[in-house]
């Protein structure tokens, strides 16, 4: 039962690696279609949600933990390597990785403590979690100059540098979930979610694995930020909001929650449609949690799910 | 140096902040019971009461008195059709889903608010309208301390609603029905209790409180898309508080966070004042996540 359950488990985890990997080829080709500077920024954005949406669906997809803080934890990281700047001088190739390991390590704590609540619980925790790290750093206006925002250096000179610097970071963790999803570890993480009893009466230790779930979630959340914060060259408390919390969890459930194509597809699609509907009035939002909402009711396996069933 | 009648002025404000919370709390608390979810959207429930008091008043020049049975009545037909509509799969089979119970709730609810706030956003506008106060009379003096007039007769109808709502669940027929359901589901509808009928009482219910808080407070917070955010984190943090399902409990941890709130944005932080009642809920969701007067749930 169990050999089967891997065997197949592993042979749809590649299936979907190549269609993840053909999206990010394609994405490596549009600079060619795309010349106009505004657009190449739509996509680093959209690739920024993406690896958001990566992480969230890691802990939400595969470990079946439900936490309200991925753009906290974006907003730490963008935070985190900006103030390192901005006080200290710490040049970005060490503030990054510093961003990471301080999310990480805020993750792997904060997973210490929640990974022990289940359902309602761990969603209100995270909620009010992300609210107080968004009030603090909007609150502290001495040393994160509030809601003026912080001015963060910039690291490439292009913007066509920007964005493949972001899409190889984005293959690069596409990649490693690919290896930890068919490795033992990522069997606990999915045995995990579908009965977390039973994955424990077979010997898993599932507050261990959650937390550490947890805390590679939150390092590449915080790595998306901080990716983020010298791309755009200004971060601000908005990065922490409920609303982009939304706009990642609409992502992943309109992508496909649980697949490695889902969340990359869907956050290129939902970002990219959300420039469009600003452009015509504003009715991104609107839009985009009425599909979650369908999708949640009616197609549970997302648009990556029905592709998948239409093309079987 | 506490002043004895700054500390009496504080405590009366906290009080009376606190039976509006508890407007919000109940109801989410009796979803809780008997579904078993958190209802991410209840600050929305909120809103809407705020704008449908608000704007009826203004475009009607109805008396206040008028459109806060009005809004209550609009939060309680957002509820119905949201319990209808979307809670429906939590019991209703669906049993084969692989999205568990929890998560479904987690993201249609919160999907739900996000929804409603940028509807409310695009339709009526980002600013923020001034409620109608219910009386004309602005300060009214009791005893050492003054009370603004209308959030005093708020507070009393508040206060009026909770022993009414409180009353209704204990002893009349549908509040035993409510109870008996969030006890054991199947239970109650072995012995024949309507369990769906239940499930949209209570949601009604919780929209029409929600919207009721909402309504009262709109001369003091002004109506915006985002309003109901905070005063449904607030909420969060006294269900858990309280003990999640317990309505004394949550009652009386309202009254405590009001309380709480009150002396501490001024002699701890006014600018982190909203910080505190997330603090506590991490540090009871750590230490006691049964609440004070929830009871510990096991698994068989």
């Amino acid at each position: 039962m169990r050999r089967h359950l891997t065997v197949g488990t592993r042979a749809r985890a590649r299936s979907e690696l190549v269609y993840a990997l053909a999206i990010l080829a394609a994405v490596a080709l549009a600079p060619l279609a795309v010349a106009n500077d505004y657009w190449l920024g739509v996509l680093i954005v959209s690739m920024y949600f993406a690896l958001l949406a990566a992480a969230w669906n890691l802990l939400a997809g595969y470990t079946g933990q439900f936490s309200l803080a991925p753009a906290a934890f974006g907003m730490i990281g963008a935070y985190a390597t900006g103030l390192l700047s901005y006080h200290y001088a710490v040049p970005p190739l060490l503030g990054i990785p510093a961003a990471v390991a301080i999310v990480g390590l805020i993750g792997l704590t904060l997973g210490r403590v929640v990974m022990r609540l289940r359902g309602p619980y761990l969603a209100l925790t995270t909620l009010s979690f992300g609210e107080i790290m968004r009030l603090v750093v909007s609150n502290s206006i001495n040393f994160t100059r509030g809601d003026l925002g912080l001015n963060v250096p910039g690291i490439l000179e292009s913007r066509v540098g920007y964005y493949y610097l972001m899409l190889a970071v984005l293959l690069a963790v596409e990649l490693g979930l690919f290896l930890l999803l068919r490795s033992r570890a990522g069997l606990y993480l999915q045995a995990i979610r579908d009965d977390e009893v039973a994955a424990a009466s077979r010997g898993v230790r599932i507050v261990l694995w959650k937390t550490l779930a947890f805390a590679l979630s939150a390092a590449i959340s915080g790595l998306a930020g901080a990716l983020y914060a010298h791309f755009a060259q200004l971060v601000s408390p908005e990065l922490g909001l409920l609303s982009q919390t939304g706009l990642i969890v609409s992502m992943v459930v309109i992508g496909g929650m649980g697949t490695l194509v889902g969340p990359i597809g869907g956050a290129f699609l939902v970002y990219v449609a959300s420039e469009f509907l600003r452009n015509v009035g504003g009715y991104q939002l609107i839009v985009f949690a009425l599909f979650v909402i369908i999708f949640a009711r009616f197609f549970r396996e997302g648009l990556w799910g029905l592709l998948r069933r239409a093309i079987a | 140096m506490l002043s004895l009648s700054l500390s009496l002025d504080l405590l009366v404000n906290g009080l009376i902040i606190g039976l509006f919370y508890a407007l919000m709390a109940i109801g989410l608390s009796l979803i809780f019971g008997i579904l078993r979810i958190v209802n991410f959207a209840h600050g929305e429930f909120y809103m809407v009461g705020a704008y449908a008091y608000t704007l009826i008043a203004l475009a009607f020049g109805l008396s206040p008195w008028l459109t806060l049975p009005l809004a209550f009545a609009a939060g309680a037909a957002v509820g119905f059709v949201v319990e209808r509509l979307l809670m429906r799969p939590l019991y209703a089979g669906y049993t084969s889903w692989g999205l568990m119970k929890d998560e479904y709730a987690v993201i249609v609810t919160f999907g739900l608010s996000l929804l409603l706030i940028n509807l409310v956003d695009k339709v009526v506008g980002p600013y923020g309208y001034r409620g109608p106060s219910l009386v004309q009379v602005s300060r009214i003096a009791l005893g050492p301390i003054m009370i603004s007039g209308h959030r005093l007769i708020a507070a009393a109808v508040a206060l009026l609603v909770i022993v009414a709502v409180a009353l209704f669940i204990r002893y009349s027929f549908w509040g035993r029905q409510i109870r008996a359901v969030a006890q054991n589901r199947l239970g109650a509808s072995l012995a024949g209790i309507d369990t769906a009928k239940a499930s949209a009482i209570v949601f009604a219910l919780a929209g029409g409180l929600a919207a009721l808080a909402g309504a009262l407070l709109s001369p003091i917070f002004n109506p915006t898309p985002d309003v109901g955010v905070f005063p449904a984190i607030k909420s969060y943090v006294i269900v858990v508080l309280g003990g999640m399902g317990s309505i004394p409990g949550s009652i009386l941890a309202s009254l405590m966070l009001g309380v709480l709130e009150s002396f501490g944005a001024v002699y701890i932080s006014y600018d982190y004042r909203d910080t505190f009642g997330l603090a506590i809920l991490i540090l009871f969701l750590l230490f006691r996540p049964q609440g004070l007067f929830g009871e510990r749930e096991r698994e068989v």
